[in-house]
């Protein structure tokens, strides 16, 4: 491979790493610090998605103005999904986990089914000043649509961190995974952080499921081949670290970008997978975990 | 009127009793101590006061009417009661710093948060000095100093304290007592401490109570238990 498309392929897998930490980062919180197996997360986000395609429809919204829109809607859609799940599996006890797991799986399942009765199985897209344009610098060309969807992962991963470090909340959302019973002597309610974590969580989400469709065009069945990618992220990250994640998100962008571009192309849909055995086989803890 | 009474206290785990009928009571300032070797139920009984375990009978009274036996946690904290509990559990990945800012987590607390913070640097020099590392790194006797200041960023009237000594080696055993009693001294605190150690509670507690399968065996001032050699052979093993 000569040098240029090399750079070519990290600057444009830089590009699809952020994307890829925007849509990590709640479920950095969801299971990397709450504990949820929520696998029903990239589902969440398609639903963040037609809610772009829906607002630009009736009102000629910008995508990401939708998202910043949704998120309210989209924080009590996940203290009712959180709700739920606490009462009917989490405070039953031991089996919670698996049981939990075949909750979301069905929750994802649903919102899918949902997404085909009200739009059908074609693509969806969006209309935006950014989308379709390319930055040129030089050699190179920067599709607007990447950059924006980087540059909203970062802020969306600034907000969560100073939120997470700075907030008793977060702190607590922080400390509720490590010791439950610990945060209830200090005068906090456990389920009630969860709660509200769990809320924030979904919130981003309405941001990132905007970033999907300013990325691509969407259909219902697209939140599947996100799952692996997110879960390897997290826990690649180490759980629960917004810095780990981004970066975690990164090299995983940059991997299957060069990856893409090389005559073994055809296996790029297992770099994520690989990259998690090959991380939790060697360093458990994850990347950036302490 | 006693700040803290219990009153024919029953409380266990399913189908286990471990608490047949205890009673105790713990007066405004004064420091108690709940002695008694492995098993014999101090820690279930702080539980119950804590409000992490709810007792099958008996009454628990806060200045004489507060009924605490059947509210959670985060209410009898609000009601000015921290545990300092068995094992310590802070937040391991969690800095120093962050595990006692969690401590004020009450939004009455939170008003105070900063000058509690900056007391407690004063109270635990060595903790400032480390307080970005996580706490799941210090040793032993540094992380039951975190504890107590955790609970202490609560500003809490009575602070109940389960079994400080445990598993620290006898000189750090000593500092937090001392730690203990000069906080005793400073802020006229009330506290319940269980200890096995009989040598080092009788340092700082004014009265003690001795529990033995669940029920109280005897109590007195410190003074008793220390002349009493049938108590002390009998119940506690010194
Ligand atoms: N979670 C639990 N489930 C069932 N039984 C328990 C539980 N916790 C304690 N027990 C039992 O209750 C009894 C009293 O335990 P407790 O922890 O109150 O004793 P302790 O006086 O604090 O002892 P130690 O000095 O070892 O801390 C013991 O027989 C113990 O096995
Ligand atoms: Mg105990």
């Amino acid at each position: 491979m000569d040098l240029e498309l090399l750079i070519d392929a990290l600057v444009a897998g830089l590009l699809l790493g952020g994307f890829y930490g925007a849509l990590s980062l709640g479920l950095a919180i969801a299971f990397g610090l709450l504990d949820v197996p929520h696998i029903a997360h990239p589902a969440f986000a398609l639903l963040g998605a037609y809610g772009a395609v829906l607002m630009q429809g009736w009102f000629g919204l910008d995508p990401v103005l939708s998202g910043l829109i949704l998120a309210l809607p989209f924080y009590a859609l996940g203290v009712a999904v959180y709700s739920f799940y606490h009462t009917t599996f989490e405070r039953r006890g031991t089996d919670a986990g698996l049981r939990g797991l075949a909750f979301f799986f069905g929750v994802a399942f649903v919102a899918e089914v949902i997404l085909i009765l009200l739009f059908g199985i074609d693509q969806r897209g969006v209309r935006a000043p950014y989308i379709g344009r390319a930055l040129v610098l030089g050699e190179f060309r920067l599709p607007w649509r990447m950059l924006v969807a980087s540059g909203v992962a970062l802020a969306i991963a600034g907000a969560m961190a100073l939120w997470l470090s700075r907030t008793y909340v977060g702190r607590a959302v922080q400390a509720v995974a490590q010791d439950a019973t610990a945060l209830s002597l200090l005068g906090a309610d456990p389920v009630r952080v969860k709660r509200i974590g769990f809320g924030i969580a979904t919130a981003s989400v309405a941001l990132s499921g905007a970033l999907l469709v300013v990325v691509g065009p969407v259909e219902p069945g697209l939140a599947r081949i996100y799952i692996g990618k997110v879960f390897a992220i997290v826990v690649l990250a180490g759980l629960g670290s917004v810095g780990g994640t981004v970066l975690a998100a990164l090299l995983l962008g940059v991997i299957e970008s060069v990856m893409l571009s090389s005559p073994v192309a055809s296996w790029t849909p297992a770099v994520a997978f690989g990259l998690l055995l090959a991380v939790l086989g060697l360093r458990p803890q994850g990347l950036f975990g302490r | 009127m006693p700040d803290l009474s219990v009153t024919d206290l029953h409380a266990g785990y399913g189908a286990v009793r471990v608490l047949h009928g205890v009673s105790l009571n713990v007066r405004h300032g004064e420091t108690v101590a709940l002695l008694g070797t492995n098993g014999n139920g101090k820690s279930t009984l702080m539980k119950c006061l804590a409000g992490l375990l709810r007792p099958s009978g008996g009454q628990i009274l806060l200045d004489g009417k507060l009924e605490l036996g059947d509210v959670p946690p985060q209410d009898v904290v609000a009601a000015g009661i921290s545990l300092v509990p068995e094992g310590r559990r802070l937040f391991p990945r969690l800095s120093v710093e962050e595990n006692l800012v969690l401590g004020a987590f009450r939004s009455e607390a939170r008003a105070t948060m900063y000058e509690e913070l900056e007391k407690a640097w004063e109270t635990f020099p060595v903790l400032r000095e480390k307080r970005r590392q996580v706490a799941g790194s210090l040793s032993g006797g540094q992380q039951q100093m975190v504890a107590i200041a955790r609970a202490l960023m609560a500003c809490p009237r009575v602070l109940l304290v389960d079994e400080p000594s445990v598993g620290l080696a006898p000189i750090l055993v000593a500092q937090v007592i001392d730690i203990l009693a000069q906080l005793k001294a400073e802020r006229g605190l009330t506290v319940l401490m269980a200890e096995q150690n009989f040598q080092q509670a009788a340092r700082i507690a004014d009265r003690g109570y001795v529990l033995v399968h669940g029920e109280v065996a005897f109590n007195g001032s410190m003074a008793e238990l220390t002349e009493s050699e049938a108590v002390r052979v009998l119940y506690l093993g010194v």
